[in-house]
Parts: C-alpha cells; sequence; structure tokens
C-alpha cells in the first residue's frame, strides 16, 4: 500500500487496558476479601463485642467470658483459622485495594463518593489498631488463654492511659462504621440489594446495627474507665463469684451517656 | 455599554509528548451560548485573552445534541457533554480539560477506544442467526422493553469511567458502561444464549470486581441510566455462574 | 480466489448495514468512518422507521408504504427502487427487532406503532424517542461481532480523501488520512461504497452533526460521479436555533396548542412575555385562519421564512419567531409535552412553560445525492453509495420515518451487490492509479499548510453557510440563488488564501477541516444551480416565481457533472422512472 512521507507519529500513552475477559483470579481474590469481611472477620467482631459487653457485669463476669472463649475446643486453631489469618488477609488485601483505586471527592463529592473514600480510612484506622491491640492484649504481658482472671485489669490498665483510651475510642468508632457500611457494600455488589430503594432501607438497617455495636462496643469502654470498677484486682478468681457493681443500674445509664457524646 | 464577555481557561497540549499549558480566552457573550460554540468562535478567532495569535482547539464532537457521546470532557473539573453545558450556567472563568483516564491526543481530545474493546471482551450483541428474512422477533412485553430501553440509550460517552475511582491503570477496571451493556443483552431472549460467556468475561481480571461502589457513574451518566442497579444484578449473576462453573469443575 | 474485499466509508445505518450484509456472505471489509461508529449521525434520528406491517388492522399494504412514499416524494424518486425498499421494510423491522432493537412493544408483546406525518397509517415502528440511536447501536454491535471475528477492520478517525480510480474509469480503492497522524495512505479495495450520509454543514447550523459536510460525496463528484437532485434539501419548520447547530422541537408543540407569532413591531427589544397581545403578529393565524398554527410543515416553514426575510420580523432583528406555550397550563404541558420540553430547557436554558420558544426553519435533510443505478452504483464501475449520500429514495420530499429504512435497505443492496461486482471486477493493472490518487492529495495537503494568506477557513464557512441559509434554502429566487452562486465563487477564490493558523502535522482539526470546506463549496454549487435550473415548485424546492410542478419539462432527475471550469457544473437531465404510479398533483388539503 502506496502511503505518503510522514515525520513519525509521537507516543500516545498506553491508558487503562481492556478487560481480560475470564483472564487471571482477581475476581476470587476480590471477592474471598469481600466475603471475608462478613464472615468470619464480622461475625467475630459481633461475638467480640458482645463478649465485652460482659465486662458491664465486672471483672469476674468479664474474667468468665474470657475463660469461657479460651475453653472452647481447638481454640488455638479456631483463633488462627478464623480470626488472624482472615483479618491479616483482609487488612492486607484490603491496602492493596486502597492503593490501587484514586479517590477523587474533591471533584466529585457525592455521599457514596465519600463512604468510598471513609471505608479505606476506617479499614487502615481499624487495622493499625488491630495489629496493636493483638500484639499488646494477646501476646504480649499477661497471658489471658492461661490467666482469664487477669483480663478485666490488662484492658483497665491500658485504657487508663488517655492516649490508649482515645485509641480505642477512634477505632471503635471506625472499626463499626468499616463494617456497618462493608456490610451495606457487601449486600449491594453481590446482588442482594439490586435496587435503588432496597439499597436505601439496607442502608438504614446497617446504619441502626452500626450504631448499636458502637455504642455497645463504648459502653463496654466505660466499664473499665468508669467509676464502677476502679481498680480492679490483678487477677480475680474466675468463676467462683460476681462481684457486684458498686452502683446498679449505673451501667445501663452509660451506654446513653457515651451515645450522645459520640454523636456530638 | 461594555459587551458582556465569558472568559475561559483551557488547558491545551499540542501532542501526547508535549508539556500542557493553560491558554485564557475572553470571548464576546451570545444568548445560548454553550461550551461548544465558544470553541466554534475562538476556531474562527484563534487568539487569547492578551491578543496573542494561537490554533483552534481539538476536540470531539458531532451530534451537539447529547447523544453520540462524543464531546465528553472536564468542564470546571467535572466530566460532562460539551454541548449541554450552557455558558450561563457555569462558574467562570470555565475550565476545560480533557477527560484524566484516558490516553490524550491533543487538547481536549482523548482516545476512549477502550470502551468500545471491552464490549467486543463481553460479546455485546446478539448473534442472530443472519440477516435474511427469519420472521418476527422473540415477543417481549412492554415491562421488559422499559428496563431494557434505559441501559440501551447508553451513549458510550465514558464519563462513568472518567469519574470511576477504581477505573485506572492499576484496576484496568471494565467499568460502569460495559457492566450495564452484559445486563442488556442477558436480558434478551436471544442475546442470553452468551450469557454465561459474559458473565466468565466479566469475572477476569479488570472485571466486575474491582468495582468500589463509590456511585459516582450513576450520579454523573448524562443519560440517567440506572448503572449501579445493573452492578448489583450483574455482580450476582457473575457469582452465582462463577460458583456454578466451580462446583460443576 | 480470496475473499472479496470491500471498503465501506461511513458507519452509519447504511454504511453498518452494507458491512453485515458483506461479512455475512463471505467478504472482508475495511471500514472507514471519522468518527467511531457508535457516534454516526443516524444516533440523531428520533421519530421511527417506516414498514408496512399491518399490525394494526388497518389493512396496510407495503403497496400504499409505496405510493405514499412516492406522493410524498412529489413524484420525482425512480419508483423501481422505492418499491423494493417498501417491500423490504417489514423484513428490516423483524431483523432489527431480532438483533435486540428495544422497540415499543404492545400489551401483547408485539412491536407497537404509531402514525407519522404523510401517511394515514400506524406505520412507525419506535424505540421511545431514541429510535435512530437504538438502530445505529443494534448494527453496530453485529459489526463489533464481525469485528470480533476478524471479518471486518474498522479505521476510526480517518477520513475519506478520495476513490482511486484506475485509468480504465474503475474505482479500485481508496485514499484516507488519518486525523491523528495526518498520514495520507491508499487502501486498494475490489469495490468502494460511500456511506457518508447528509450535507448540512454546507448550510452553516443544521440538524445534522458535525461530520455532515458532504466533503466525501464532493470528492468523488469531483473525480466524476454524478450529483444527482442537488437542489432538494428538506427543512424542517420548527428547529432550535442554537450558537454550534439547529435542534429539532417536534411538531408536537403546536399539535398541542403552540402559537407562532412575531412582534409586529421590527427590532423590538422587550423580552417576548412583555409585549403586549396586541403588539403581537400571529401571522399564521392571520394568514391561514382554517388550519392557523397546524398548516404543514412546508406552509409553516414559508410563512416563517417570509417574516423573518421579507417582513424583516425576526425576534429583536434575528432569524427566529416565537413558538408560545405559556398560555397552556404547566400541568398540560407536563403530561403532554414533557420530554420535548426538557429537550429545549436543557439546551437552551429557558422553560418553555415560562417564556415563550424561540425557533426557526432549520435544515434537515438532503434528498438528493450521489447519483447511482439502482444496485447502488454509480457511473464509476466498482463505486457504490447509500444512504443520505445518494438520491434514489425521497424524491422531492422525503416522509418522515423513511430514512431509517432507505439507509438500511440501501445499505442492504450496496453491499449485496458491490460482492457480486467484485467477484467478477475486470483485473486490476499495475498499482491502479494509488500512487497518482496519494501524489495528488499530497500536493492538495502540502499547498494548503505552506499557504501564506489571510483567510480563516471557519468564517469563509460561516459566510458560506449564512448565503446557502438565505438564498437556496425553504423559498427560492433566481436572483438569490445567482447571488448565492457568485458568492460562492468568491468564497472559492478566497479560499485560495485560507491560512492555516494550526500548521502542526498531529491531530489537526482545522486543517481536516479546510479541506473540507473546499469540497463544500464545490457541491454547494450542484445545489445554487440545480436550484436555479429548476424552474418550478415541486417538493422541498420552492419557487414563488414558479409556484406550479411542472411535469412537461421538470419530472426529471437532475445529474450535475464536474467540469472543474468556473462556470460550475454541466447538468443534464434524466427522464424518471414512473412505471408504477401516475403522477397526479400532490394536496394534502384534499384526500388525495
Amino acid at each position: 500500500m502506496a502511503t505518503a512521507q510522514q515525520p513519525a507519529a509521537p507516543e500516545m500513552s498506553r491508558g487503562v487496558q481492556p478487560l481480560r475477559a475470564g483472564q487471571g483470579y482477581s475476581f476470587i481474590w476480590r471477592r474471598l476479601h469481600s466475603l471475608s469481611g462478613i464472615v468470619p472477620i464480622g461475625a467475630f467482631l459481633i461475638e467480640h463485642i458482645v463478649s465485652n459487653f460482659e465486662a458491664l457485669k465486672g471483672p469476674a463476669a468479664y474474667a468468665e467470658q474470657v475463660r469461657f472463649l479460651n475453653s472452647l475446643p481447638l481454640v488455638r486453631v479456631l483463633e488462627w483459622t478464623f480470626i488472624f489469618i482472615p483479618l491479616i488477609y483482609h487488612g492486607v488485601y484490603g491496602v492493596y485495594i486502597w492503593l490501587r483505586g484514586q479517590s477523587n471527592v474533591v471533584y466529585y463529592p457525592w455521599a457514596g463518593n465519600w463512604m468510598y473514600v471513609a471505608q479505606r480510612y476506617t479499614g487502615l484506622i481499624a487495622f493499625v489498631y488491630i495489629i496493636q491491640h493483638v500484639l499488646r492484649q494477646r501476646f504480649m504481658g499477661v497471658s489471658l488463654p492461661e490467666h482469664p482472671g487477669a483480663a478485666f485489669h490488662k484492658v483497665q490498665v491500658e485504657l487508663l492511659n488517655p492516649w490508649m483510651l482515645a485509641v480505642y475510642i477512634i477505632a471503635m468508632l471506625a472499626v463499626c462504621w468499616h463494617f456497618a457500611y462493608g456490610v451495606w457494600l457487601f449486600a449491594a455488589k453481590w446482588g442482594i440489594t439490586p435496587g435503588e430503594a432496597a439499597r436505601r432501607r439496607f442502608a438504614w438497617v446497617c446504619a441502626a446495627g452500626g450504631v448499636i455495636l458502637a455504642v455497645m462496643g463504648l459502653a463496654s469502654i466505660w466499664a473499665f474507665v468508669g467509676p464502677g470498677y476502679r481498680n480492679a484486682p490483678d487477677d480475680v478468681a474466675p468463676a467462683i463469684s460476681i462481684v457486684a457493681p458498686v452502683t446498679p443500674g449505673f451501667a445501663a445509664a452509660a451506654p446513653l451517656a457515651l451515645l450522645v457524646k459520640a454523636e456530638s | 455599554m461594555p459587551t458582556k464577555t465569558v472568559s475561559f481557561e483551557i488547558r491545551r497540549q499540542a501532542s501526547p509528548d508535549a508539556p500542557a499549558v493553560w491558554e485564557s480566552f475572553e470571548l464576546e457573550w451570545r444568548t445560548g451560548m454553550n461550551v461548544i460554540s465558544a470553541m466554534m468562535e475562538i476556531a474562527a478567532n484563534p487568539r487569547t485573552r492578551d491578543g496573542r495569535e494561537t490554533t483552534p482547539i481539538t476536540y470531539d464532537s458531532n451530534c451537539l445534541e447529547e447523544i453520540c457521546g462524543s464531546c465528553a470532557m472536564r468542564i470546571n473539573g467535572r466530566a460532562r457533554m460539551a454541548c449541554s453545558a450552557l455558558v450561563d450556567n457555569l462558574e467562570q472563568p470555565i475550565r476545560l480539560e480533557p477527560l484524566s483516564k484516558f490516553p490524550l491526543i491533543r487538547d481536549l481530545q482523548v482516545d476512549r477506544s477502550v470502551l468500545f474493546q471491552n464490549l467486543k471482551a463481553v460479546k455485546a450483541w446478539v448473534p442472530i442467526d443472519g440477516t435474511y428474512d427469519l420472521g418476527s422477533g422473540p415477543r417481549m412485553f412492554p415491562q421488559e422493553q422499559e428496563e431494557r430501553y434505559p441501559l440501551s440509550n447508553c451513549i458510550s460517552c465514558c464519563c462513568c469511567m472518567e469519574v470511576c475511582p477504581q477505573f485506572n491503570e492499576n484496576t484496568n477496571f471494565v467499568g460502569a458502561a460495559t457492566i450495564a451493556q452484559v445486563k442488556l443483552f442477558n436480558s434478551h431472549p436471544s442475546g442470553e444464549v452468551l450469557k454465561e460467556e459474559r458473565l466468565r468475561a466479566l469475572a477476569g481480571d479488570g472485571g466486575i470486581q474491582e468495582c468500589g461502589y463509590a456511585q459516582n457513574c450513576v450520579e454523573i451518566c448524562p443519560k440517567c441510566i440506572p448503572l449501579t442497579n445493573a452492578i448489583s444484578d450483574v455482580g450476582r449473576d457473575v457469582v452465582i455462574q462463577k460458583a456454578k462453573d466451580w462446583l460443576r469443575g | 480466489m480470496a475473499a472479496p474485499g470491500i471498503i465501506v466509508v461511513g458507519g452509519g445505518l447504511a454504511g453498518l448495514s452494507a458491512v453485515i450484509k458483506i461479512a455475512e456472505a463471505g467478504g472482508t471489509v475495511d471500514l472507514f468512518s471519522i468518527v467511531p461508529v457508535k457516534r454516526s449521525h443516524s444516533v440523531c434520528a428520533q421519530g421511527g422507521i417506516n414498514a408496512a406491517k399491518n399490525l394494526k388492522g388497518e389493512g396496510d399494504t407495503t403497496d400504499q408504504h409505496f405510493d405514499d412514499t412516492i406522493y410524498g416524494g412529489d413524484f420525482l424518486a425512480n419508483q423501481t427502487p422505492v418499491k423494493a425498499m417498501c417491500e423490504a421494510a417489514p423484513a428490516i423491522i423483524d431483523l432489527l427487532d431480532r438483533m435486540g432493537v428495544p422497540f415499543n412493544r404492545t400489551p401483547e408483546g408485539l412491536l407497537d406503532f404509531r402514525r407519522f406525518g404523510g401517511t394515514l397509517y400506524h406505520r412507525t415502528a419506535f424505540a421511545g424517542a431514541t429510535t435512530g440511536q437504538q438502530l445505529l447501536y443494534a448494527l453496530d454491535e453485529q459489526v463489533r461481532r464481525y469485528e470480533a471475528e476478524g471479518k471486518v477492520h474498522k479505521y476510526e478517525g480517518w477520513e475519506f480523501l478520495s476513490a482511486v480510480v484506475d485509468s480504465r474509469r474503475v474505482a479500485r480503492g481508496i485514499v484516507a488520512m488519518d486525523l491523528r497522524s495526518m498520514a495520507l495512505r491508499a487502501f486498494p479495495a475490489d469495490a468502494v461504497i460511500l456511506a457518508t450520509g447528509g450535507i448540512g454543514a454546507i448550510f452553516g447550523k443544521s440538524t445534522n452533526s458535525v461530520v455532515c459536510t458532504g466533503s466525501a460525496q464532493s470528492a468523488v463528484y469531483q473525480q466524476g460521479v454524478y450529483y444527482a437532485n442537488g437542489e432538494f434539501i428538506q427543512v424542517h419548520p420548527t428547529s432550535i436555533p442554537g450558537e454550534d447547530k439547529l435542534r429539532l422541537m417536534s411538531e408536537s408543540a403546536r399539535g398541542e396548542g403552540g402559537r407562532v407569532w412575531v412582534p409586529r413591531k421590527p427590532g423590538d427589544k422587550r423580552q417576548g412575555k412583555q409585549i403586549p397581545e396586541s403588539e403581537r403578529f400571529y401571522f399564521l393565524e392571520e394568514w391561514y385562519p382554517k388550519y392557523g398554527n397546524l398548516v404543514p410543515r412546508d406552509v409553516a416553514t414559508r410563512a416563517i421564512h417570509k417574516v423573518v426575510y421579507e417582513l424583516g420580523l425576526g425576534i429583536d432583528g434575528q432569524a427566529m419567531v416565537y413558538l408560545d406555550l405559556t398560555h397552556i397550563d404547566r400541568a398540560t404541558l407536563n403530561r403532554k409535552l414533557e420530554g420535548i420540553l426538557e429537550i429545549y430547557e436543557k439546551f437552551v436554558g429557558d422553560d418553555p412553560r415560562e417564556v415563550p420558544m424561540k425557533i426557526f426553519p432549520g435544515m434537515h435533510y438532503t434528498m438528493g445525492g450521489v447519483w447511482v443505478d439502482n444496485d447502488q452504483m454509480t457511473n464509476i464501475p466498482g463505486l457504490f453509495a447509500a444512504g443520505e449520500c445518494e438520491y434514489q429514495y425521497h424524491g422531492a420530499n422525503r416522509l418522515g420515518a423513511n430514512s431509517l429504512v432507505s439507509c438500511i435497505h440501501g445499505g442492504f443492496v450496496a453491499g449485496l451487490n458491490s460482492l457480486r461486482y467484485a467477484k467478477s471486477a475486470p483485473a486490476v493493472e499495475g498499482d491502479s492509479g494509488a500512487a497518482a490518487e496519494i501524489a495528488r492529495q499530497a500536493g492538495i495537503n502540502k499547498e494548503l499548510i505552506h499557504n501564506e494568506g489571510n483567510e480563516n477557513p471557519f468564517r469563509l464557512w460561516r459566510e458560506l453557510g449564512t448565503t446557502m441559509t438565505e438564498h437556496a434554502t425553504v423559498i427560492r429566487y433566481n436572483k438569490g440563488l445567482k447571488q448565492a452562486d457568485e458568492k460562492i465563487l468568491e468564497l472559492l477564490d478566497r479560499y485560495n488564501r485560507v491560512n492555516l493558523s494550526d500548521k502542526s502535522q498531529w491531530a489537526n482539526t482545522s486543517f481536516a477541516f479546510a479541506r473540507q470546506l473546499y469540497n463544500m463549496l464545490e457541491l454547494s454549487r450542484t445545489v445554487v444551480q440545480g436550484a436555479i435550473l429548476r424552474d418550478e415548485s415541486r417538493g422541498a424546492h420552492y419557487k414563488p416565481d414558479f409556484p406550479e410542478r411542472n411535469d412537461e419539462k421538470y419530472l426529471k432527475t437532475t445529474k450535475a457533472s464536474f467540469t472543474g471550469d468556473i462556470s460550475g457544473p454541466r447538468f443534464e437531465f434524466e427522464a424518471v422512472d414512473t412505471q408504477f404510479i401516475k403522477p397526479r398533483p400532490r394536496r394534502y388539503d384534499a384526500v388525495k
């Protein structure tokens, strides 16, 4: 074919490449990430917050809960299979997802876009927090699986440090936010809520769930730092007796106060 | 009385490897002026605000009725169609920039062919037997038509891809437009014959899993296509398809 | 023998139809388009596509469709191809339906049909208000399928410059220019199909898309192809004047009670709403008390034209009149006209429920075009044409919703005939003239890029548009047409002094435009001079000095051929094929 002489054309950037139809494994990894946030991680989160809520009943009840959990069969296997490994995967892959995205909320400041950004920041906060939390509470200091009675005191010491208290409160809110919106995202992406109306309604459900979890979590924190159980013993004899709260009824009022605080 | 004017800041780039520069223009205001007519005016009188001679702006355009999908660009930071961007509704100076996620050709012109390649990758067509007379098509109720019609209104402007935080060179995400087309063709009685292939295609690298559900696509779409609904529906179908494939080996 | 290789230029309905037929029959196609084919002008068609499917129990037949089309076209169309088109139409609708076009449906799940201008039958299938878009997409998808199978190679962003014609006057391929690198290249082919649409840009602003310049038609016309019936240009009475283009305003606005008026005082500066009733001139109601605002399209068009150009009463001295709906309450407007009112709001920025709309007739469709025979082949063997760029289906005036069917049918016919031709085409000798054609085109490019004049091509184009719109659209006087021809000559002369402010060789749109402009100028002369020669009124061609149709003298196809001479094209006239329906007067105020 005849052509006329032309100078060399400038090079264009490659740009976003077309879909690799049916190729690769990113679908599995990404969907696994999404699923792992619900089960087991989300399920464990609920369990953890519910367990912590026992702290409101005092050091002994809390110790009993810790003891009970540690008495589950194959507890170390369960711990690694359903908690640590999924958490590491979810966190590391989540950071990878974040790094591959390009936020543009500056130009498009819409609700969904803000939530997209918030999901990444809350996820990172949660991940960093959880690493230190697991290291300091699970693997450093008194070993709680062996000394469940020391649990209340160990947490209390941590939370009496105002910096750590702030970290715990922020992390609690971030985790609940991340989880609640994660559930909503899961339902949207997996086609459980395929319509606008369904997504809107489910958003209320998720928001309510998130608020409940956050309130419970913050109430538990209050149990450690509030006046109820000041100076809890280093170790309570687990499963012997339950120490009654100093002011009955206070524990019930606390969450309300915290809720107001959290929302202001 | 001084004449009312309109000011523009246009990001110019003579070629993909040339440096980007901003040029300012001040044009006489006219009733009903839109961004396209402003650029036509510049072509007829290519001078910057300070009187320096320049070249006409290179940009894509065709129908100017927001139906061909050509003239997408960033106007005051946001992706939209230039033909329906009325000057009176825009804050000045009006900043014009090319779409940022597509290879730049020149000035405001970019290469959006990746969308057409994606449509090929998901087989976005009804595989008819032939064009000879085979009688009437499948019956379809009005409700089904009303479901399909909005999806079929996609003008391939690529705004949904431009505004998607997940559509970039790291993910090579396919984008909302293609996913909506998968839903369109999977919902056609004979198009459905390729449904499984389309779903498997969308599970490939850059597929539907890359969606971060920021929902910018549905906000920006000039044709108001229910893109997030399509992503949800197709997302479910892809999961089910992959599960079936896995279970059946 | 290798599969025939066909070049199709243009990716609208006609081009894509041809591609599909060729690929299906085993040929390979190189498809050229300035824009990605999915962005072709066919997307703009709104109303629908005609076919006598008779699904409404009205007894509609393809013969009736044929008669309406011939009658609507004022008997200027050759009847054999029109008859074939009307007979093919029902199967075309079925095919499109099978391709997945979301046509509107009846409750029983069948195709719905609406009524359109120029017929008494429900004959128009439609997909919402975007039928053209939906049809184009369906064909685009089929072509994409063939592209994936390797049977079609797309050259999007390439502009056709000329046909490669060998020493025996046979088309052997094309020369095209890459609109990025501006590189020229010759592509060989066994046959070439042009499907390059209308010529709206010649009129400056029209309802056509930016690429509808007629440049390709003009290029082959300058290479010896006849250009037929160029003087027949359809003008839509109510379009929305824009700074960049004209957009259609549906006739239903008048149907629902819209009133057309202008201020009685020329150049009245007041806003429409502030002008009292007594100072408004409802000219349609005054001139046509019986039909009022609902006079037929051509009558309305001419009246508006007269008010603006002869009486000088356009709004604020501009070429616009009011189409007023503000006397109708909001609820009614929203219920009946919401869709079209939103279009006005979007592109004009005014709410037509509050402010009278400003409208003006706009150049809409090119009935004339490249001359072809009944096989869609031009007088250069191997060069075919289909769609709006050729002349043969609409005569002197096109019926609404007939354009889509003519494009698809014409494309199919051209596709199949190009293949048949290719199989028995005479053998190629040497390089078939490709090198010479490349050299000629390179010479034109070189001259243009190095020209050191003082004329801006976009300003020349504006002047062309103004002249053509004023003298060669709605109402034509020989004096005005002659002025227009002189103006074009002046512009052709000034074109020699075009100075491109952009002399680069990368995505240089003004360079490509300047090349198109020359072709537009040459083609304009066939329109203007064809109109001068036709001293009658027929269809869209109206001369007040010759208000009647004159079958004795002018029931003829106008054929212009390029001379390169300053006097313009050479004209000859060809008898019209009227073997099926005898011409009768065309009147819409009485039963035909």
